[in-house]
């Protein structure tokens, strides 16, 4: 079976606080959650992605070894790192541990907007609508 | 094959009463990038001469390429490119004169890397040394030091004098050179930026030790700054494990720390009834927190 290498671009920012190869990370992952990169695409390879940010390919490569062990892509021999199909890995509290961050942060920012847990949940409910109940 | 390609112990280096080296550990790895970073003065310079032999050490050890430094063979120097802070070349010879003149010293020299790098590099071959600028002098050298291909190439403040397209050509083609990963690059450096994006490790360089050497990523992964907010005011010393620095204004607090982790972070929640929120920071943060006095 033939995968297409998408077309998908990488952009970092160097001198950003966040480790380049989280910066790839993250962007992989949010195409991903997104849609926008489907299970079997092709990332670009390595070599490819060093090139064109002319960034260390050893930063590339750590990225998506984490990737990688975190299941969201797989290696395939002579083709590259393929996006799986979404999974549940690990278990429950150690993908609610993930999640935990981002939630904190959003809370600090309801505090320092004066919004109450009322008005937090409005906003957030509607969000929730499209995951699962189970 | 021995997997370093340096390897620095305990170095001890001073000039007539001023001690600039006070036990420099440094090993770098065969096939990384590595920027070794400090301030003016922080004997970056000394650190590297010392490397290459250029410098006599007072105490301490060093092996280079699997060799003692000062008593390099000829071989090893084949394998090995340096581009000094202060370039000195021939100022009657033309720029391919210099080329050809220093190439006839190698057994091996790429002629087409060279001649496409000083096409790349808008460097004019019939231009004469001595009026070149500091900056085209700069990519010469630095050419010079490509053309035999070596495993390893240290450079001190390679891109200092270049401006700011240059640079960019220069760390392009430094990534070019390693991107098979049979090369190691040393290089020094104050500019914080211009390691961010090819380093894949910094060594950090100040009172005479390095007193950091890690991969970057983990670098940025692990130093932040906390804002902690606490319901009452805040001693004046929170004592928070791997401090940089700590400012302290009533219920209010900022903190640099290195090695963070959740613990550190829930210990300053439950202790002081605080918020705390973290803040990543960039290599210059980095570099300015953990010079602070």
């Amino acid at each position: 079976m033939i995968h297409n290498r998408t077309s998908f671009q990488f952009d970092v920012a160097p001198s950003s606080g966040v480790p380049i190869y989280r910066q790839l990370m993250d962007q992989v992952q949010a195409e991903v959650s997104g849609g926008r990169l489907r299970p079997g695409d092709l990332l670009p390879s390595v070599r490819e992605v060093a090139r064109r940010l002319q960034i260390n390919p050893m930063t590339v490569s750590k990225a998506y070894s984490k990737l990688e062990t975190l299941g969201v892509v797989e290696l395939v021999r002579g083709q590259g790192m393929r996006v799986c199909a979404p999974v549940a890995w690990g278990a429950v509290h150690e993908r609610q541990t993930q999640l935990r961050p981002l939630l904190e942060q959003a809370v600090a920012r309801a505090y320092q907007l004066a919004l109450t847990k009322a008005q937090v949940w409005a906003v957030l409910a509607p969000l929730l609508e499209d995951l699962d109940d189970e | 094959m021995n997997n370093w390609v340096i390897q620095t112990q305990d170095v001890h280096k001073g000039f007539k009463g001023k001690q600039v080296l006070l036990g420099v550990d440094l090993n770098v790895p065969h096939g990384s990038v590595v920027g070794l970073l400090g301030k003016n003065g922080a004997g970056k310079t000394t650190l590297i001469k010392c490397l290459l032999g250029l410098f006599r050490l007072d105490d301490g050890e060093i092996t280079l390429l699997g060799e003692d430094p000062w008593t390099l063979s000829a071989a090893a120097k084949e394998r090995l490119g340096y581009v000094p802070q202060e370039v000195s070349l021939y100022p009657w010879m033309k720029v391919q004169q210099v080329v050809a003149y220093t190439g006839a010293f190698y057994p091996r020299w790429n002629k087409a890397l060279i001649e496409r790098l000083i096409k790349e590099w808008e460097l004019d071959p019939d231009a004469k040394v001595s009026p070149l600028s500091v900056g085209e002098r700069q990519k010469l050298a630095i050419l010079l030091a490509l053309g035999h291909e070596p495993e390893l190439l240290v450079l001190d403040e390679p891109a200092a004098s270049l401006d700011p397209v240059a640079r960019r050509e220069f760390l392009r083609a430094i990534l070019e050179i390693t991107s098979d990963r049979a090369r190691t690059v040393l290089f020094s450096t104050h500019i914080t930026s211009d390691l961010e994006r090819v380093a894949d490790r910094v060594a950090i360089l100040k009172d005479g030790k390095i007193i950091y050497h890690d991969e970057l990523g983990r670098l940025k992964d692990s130093v932040k700054r906390l804002q902690i907010s606490a319901a009452s005011p805040l001693p004046t010393s929170l004592n928070i494990p791997g401090t940089l620095r700590c400012e302290v204004d009533g219920q209010e607090a900022l903190v640099s720390v290195r090695d963070l982790n959740d613990q550190v972070v829930d210990g300053i929640r439950e202790r002081w009834n605080a918020t705390v929120q973290v803040r990543d920071l960039n290599l210059e943060d980095i570099f300015l927190e953990m010079h602070h006095v």
